[in-house]
């Protein structure tokens, strides 16, 4: 399937989605969250068979996240990066308890994403099977990777209070 | 050889052998490990100044901390450096162990690194050159025939400051301390 069919028939499949090409010649969907598995297993069926990334960013004056899902395709490696199209799906989460349906049940892969994710932007993962900490040592009162967490307080609370060692009487 | 040199081995060998023996540990920290490898090839070779890379903590004794060390990096700083036999050389090369560096606001980066283990000399810069090292070593060579190069006895005598210190960055420690603590 070509790109220009693929923009038609998820426009025909989903309802209310936007789909676009973009100026890199990448497919663009924005959708609503309670979609994301039904379009991703609808991808992956239709060649995108690589889920190359899960990222988020922190949209605080919209009051919101937008995750990210890359998508691409290896069965397609011998096209060039604009034949391929590869997908992005975008989708916005409110700030107040966040939450969102896993994605392993389609890619697999996405479980250390999800985890991270978890761990720096405290989005909750419905159905995931272990969201432990994956990278920190210790545990911040609001998720560092947020854009109200105050790195320079924190730093001025916690790193700069650990006194210096004494020098020792001669 | 210098009659002088032969003197200094007659009245402490055991000194001399220190100085132009430091085995560092091959422990990578940050980026700064990236100068480590020139160093000890054929470009600058670090032997010429018996500095060997090793791979056991246990049968080095120069610990060089090459960049920005985190908190999940601190735990295996400390229980490497632990693990050293004594007498233990420890550098911090770069400017994130001495202050930060660009890291200074970061919310997982350790700030002073003195705070946690001892350090005997710092290379400032970043990244510093593969020569500075050699000029640290060269340093240490004074220090130690000074009898200034007295970390890890710092070390021995401020356990309990650094291990509160490391206690409360990390958390609780799961390995018990390397000195009483009274």
């Amino acid at each position: 399937m070509n790109k220009k069919n693929l923009i038609d028939e998820l426009k025909l499949t989903f309802a209310d989605i936007q789909v676009n090409e973009d100026e890199n010649g990448m497919i663009k969907i924005h959708a609503k969250k309670e979609q994301v598995k039904t379009i991703l297993r609808y991808l992956k069926g239709n060649g995108y068979d690589h889920l190359a990334l899960v990222s988020c960013v922190d949209w605080i004056n919209k009051k919101e996240f937008e995750l990210i899902y890359i998508l691409t395709s290896y069965l397609n490696d011998n096209k060039s990066y604009q034949e391929k199209g590869d997908v992005y799906l975008k989708i916005r989460v409110t700030r107040g308890g966040p939450e969102v349906e896993t994605v392993i049940g389609v890619f697999e892969n996405a479980e250390p994403y999800e985890r991270e994710i978890h761990e720096l932007f405290g989005i909750n993962f419905r159905g995931h099977p272990r969201l432990i900490p994956l990278f920190l040592e210790r545990e911040y009162d609001v998720p560092p990777f947020r854009k109200d967490f105050d790195t320079r307080k924190y730093v001025e609370d916690f790193f700069n209070s650990i006194p210096v060692i004494p020098e020792e009487k001669t | 050889m210098d009659r002088k040199v032969i003197r200094k081995w007659l009245k402490d060998p055991e000194k001399m052998g220190n100085k132009y023996s430091l085995w560092a540990v091959y422990f990578c920290t940050g980026c700064g490990i990236i100068e480590v490898p020139p160093v000890i090839t054929s470009r600058w070779d670090a032997e010429r100044f018996g500095v060997i890379p090793v791979a056991s903590p246990r049968q080095a004794n120069l610990f060089l901390i090459t960049g920005y060390v985190s908190l999940k990096t601190l735990r295996a700083i400390i229980r490497t450096y632990e693990q050293m036999q004594e007498p233990k050389y420890t550098v911090g090369f770069g400017s994130c162990p001495i202050n930060g560096g660009m890291y200074w606001d970061s919310y997982n980066t350790i700030k002073k690194l003195d705070k946690y283990i001892p350090i005997d000399g710092w290379i400032a810069g970043c990244m510093p050159r593969p020569e500075a090292i050699f000029v640290a070593v060269t340093h240490l060579w004074t220090l130690i025939d000074k009898g200034m190069a007295n970390a890890y006895k710092k070390y021995r005598k401020q356990y309990k400051y650094y291990r509160k210190n490391q206690e409360m960055a990390l958390g609780k420690l799961e390995w018990p301390p390397l000195y009483p603590i009274n």
